[in-house]
């Protein structure tokens, strides 16, 4: 794929996140440089504590940004936008949220809980209407309309996490932050959700900025991959290309710990361990470089030389 | 040998269904029917429908209920037809209708006016119940409404804090009688009194209650979709409180009978011709040795009316808790 001629929906600029001020001043996300193009599915992969869903509460406007830009659609939309415009930005960007059962309102029926962002937006005109919608809604992630007066905790945890979807998705969002849907769930009904949110992408054309610690899980589903830690992305490239040549030594280091189910092939694996004093960033400053077209290396010069040469085909 | 014999068990099996006989026709093709999976058997929830089974299942709660029900029946159904009077002192001179113990033909016996004590209790009681109830219902509506709004918002945060901190360092009974004093006796001016200042302490406990809901993911969710604050107040936090209020409610009631009770016996509050426990309480207060049951009747009026309400509140208060549910 040519990213150069695809459209960009969402586009992170030098992007800086910090908690607290003065001596507590904690920076979470640093120099962050990525787009996403519409349609897509980008995912964020990275240990705990990495950032990654800070970034993605940050593009919904729920963590607020230090420095940098968040430029949806052409326009910015972090700092200070008029209470209008983050209103009208809000339908469009809708997020998915990792537990299930703290996410939905247990005090509500499925209806209200699907129907909540039509009614603050006014998505309908007659009750009819807004009963179709929520049904038709339901059918698609696979729920029974019968269930509509139910209350969330008497369904499975897959289904929670459905209704979950179902309540973003019928906003008709343009960009959807999937904050691990699935690290929550059992394993048994992962691909379940997993595949629910590829059928969204398929056949709506949802943009899907995938947040994700699982590297097996994320190489099924996204076209995108940025490998994140300590607040700055590393490592960008397109799913194939990221597992097929990993330059960073971080990435390398994380995809030579996946468990691979064959034991005499994992008893010869060599696991490689990442340090991060390796990199000497005393002198040269490091930057996010492109080391092959749509591979971007986070490193200083002289590592990018080095990781030019070392690259297969 | 313990192997051989599972092994020879095994043989068996082979033997008892010859593999010979084992045809195609007895299996059929299981389809996995994925509908079917979603399906939920569990009847269907209702908050409501399950507060109340929660409710009615103890027969402790019934009976205080019906006890409850009985006491304010005849506290307001009672004086409409005995025409009470508390300053009626026309059996003064009959020495026949003084003093009279308890009997078939006085309940509760008479006292030195030659008035009912039957009446006069019963009449009291629809003094003392109502305050508690009104005084009750101001508090909790004042408070819950003020306590979300000030949960919710970090800038009357603070200065609702400044205001809580100068009323609840003065004590509350001490602000009901000056109150009460400065602007004279009455029904209506004793329930100011207590509902004056008794909000702030309802709305600081609903201030910390909402603080907690208040970052809880599935709020933020709601905000994420573009709910309004106060849909999210009343729609997200205030459901989830519904236990929280009814204890509270349930703990104020009686405490607001008892204070005006206390203030009757102290002489303030309510005025001279308005009959109420506390002053029944006070009135009969000398004749506690030698005619007992003018003293204890209100008493022990008074005690079941709260402790009846305090045990229905608290149980109700656990039924609305739907963690009891299950």
């Amino acid at each position: 794929m040519n990213n150069a001629n695809r459209e960009t929906l969402l586009s992170i600029k030098d992007l800086e996140i910090t908690f607290g001020s003065g001596k507590s001043k904690f920076v979470a996300v640093q120099d962050v440089n990525f787009d996403i193009f519409k349609g897509e599915i980008f995912s964020l992969v990275g240990e705990s504590g990495s950032g990654k869903t800070t970034i993605g509460r940050a593009v919904l406007g729920i963590n607020p940004t230090s420095k940098g830009e968040i430029i949806f659609e052409g326009k910015q939309i972090n700092g200070k936008i008029s209470s209008k415009e983050k209103f009208q930005i809000e339908r469009k960007i809708q997020m998915i949220f990792q537990d299930p059962s703290a996410s939905l309102n247990e005090r509500a029926t499925v209806d209200y809980i699907i129907s909540e962002g039509l009614y603050n937006y006014k998505l309908f005109k007659t009750e009819d209407e807004r009963l179709n919608k929520v049904r038709e809604m339901l059918e698609a992630v696979g729920l029974l309309p019968e269930q509509l007066y139910r209350y969330p905790h008497e369904f499975s945890g897959g289904q929670r996490q459905r209704i979950g979807i179902a309540r973003a998705l019928i906003m008709n969002p343009d960009l959807v932050v999937a904050d691990e849907p699935i690290s929550a769930l059992d394993m048994s009904i992962r691909a379940q959700v997993l595949n629910l949110l590829k059928k969204f992408q398929r056949e709506q054309g949802v943009t899907f900025l995938f947040v994700a610690h699982d590297l097996s899980v994320v190489r099924y589903i996204s076209d995108r991959i940025a490998v994140i830690r300590a607040g700055k992305i590393l490592e960008l490239a397109e799913t194939e290309e990221l597992f097929k040549n990993p330059i960073h030594p971080y990435t390398k280091s994380l995809l030579s710990a996946i468990p691979i189910p064959d034991p005499q092939i994992a008893r010869s694996r060599k696991n490689i361990i990442y340090n991060p004093n390796m990199h000497d960033y005393s002198i040269e400053k490091p930057e996010f470089r492109e080391i092959r077209t749509g591979h971007f290396v986070y490193c200083s010069d002289s590592e990018a030389i080095e990781y030019k040469k070392n690259i297969k085909d | 040998m313990q192997e051989k014999t599972n092994q020879s068990k095994i043989y068996e099996i082979d033997t008892i269904v010859p593999i010979a006989n084992v045809s195609e026709d007895d299996f059929a093709v299981v389809s996995l029917n994925s509908k079917e999976n979603e399906k939920i058997d569990t009847p269907k929830y209702s908050y409501w429908g399950s507060v109340a089974k929660k409710f009615f299942f103890s027969k402790i709660t019934i009976f205080m209920l019906l006890l409850m029900l009985v006491i304010f029946l005849m506290a307001f159904i009672q004086p409409l037809f005995s025409g009470y009077n508390l300053e009626s002192v026309g059996n003064i001179n009959d020495f026949k209708a003084r003093y009279n113990w308890p009997s078939a033909k006085y309940w509760f016996g008479t006292d030195a006016n030659g008035n009912s004590l039957f009446d006069a209790i019963w009449a009291g009681a629809r003094t003392s119940i109502s305050i508690g109830v009104i005084a009750s219902l101001i508090t909790e509506i004042i408070g819950v409404i003020v306590g979300a709004v000030w949960g919710i918002s970090k800038k009357i945060d603070r200065l609702m804090l400044e205001i809580y901190n100068v009323i609840a360092n003065v004590p509350s009974l001490l602000i009901i009688i000056v109150l009460s004093y400065s602007f004279g006796n009455g029904f209506w001016n004793l329930i100011f009194a207590m509902t004056c200042t008794s909000w702030i302490g309802t709305a600081y406990f609903m201030r910390v209650q909402v603080m907690i809901m208040r970052e809880r993911e599935y709020n933020v969710a709601s905000r994420t979709l573009g709910t309004p604050t106060k849909r999210i107040i009343f729609r997200n936090i205030l459901p989830y409180l519904t236990s929280v209020i009814v204890t509270d409610v349930s703990m104020s009631l009686p405490s607001f009978i008892s204070y005006e009770v206390f203030l009757s016996f102290l002489g303030v509050g309510l005025s001279q011709n308005v009959p109420s426990l506390g002053r029944l309480i006070s009135q009969y207060s000398p004749y506690m040795t030698s005619y007992p049951y003018l003293f204890w009747l209100p008493v022990l009026v008074l005690a079941l009316i709260t402790i009846s309400l305090y045990i229905i509140g608290q149980r109700l208060a656990d039924a609305s808790d739907p963690r009891t549910h299950l």
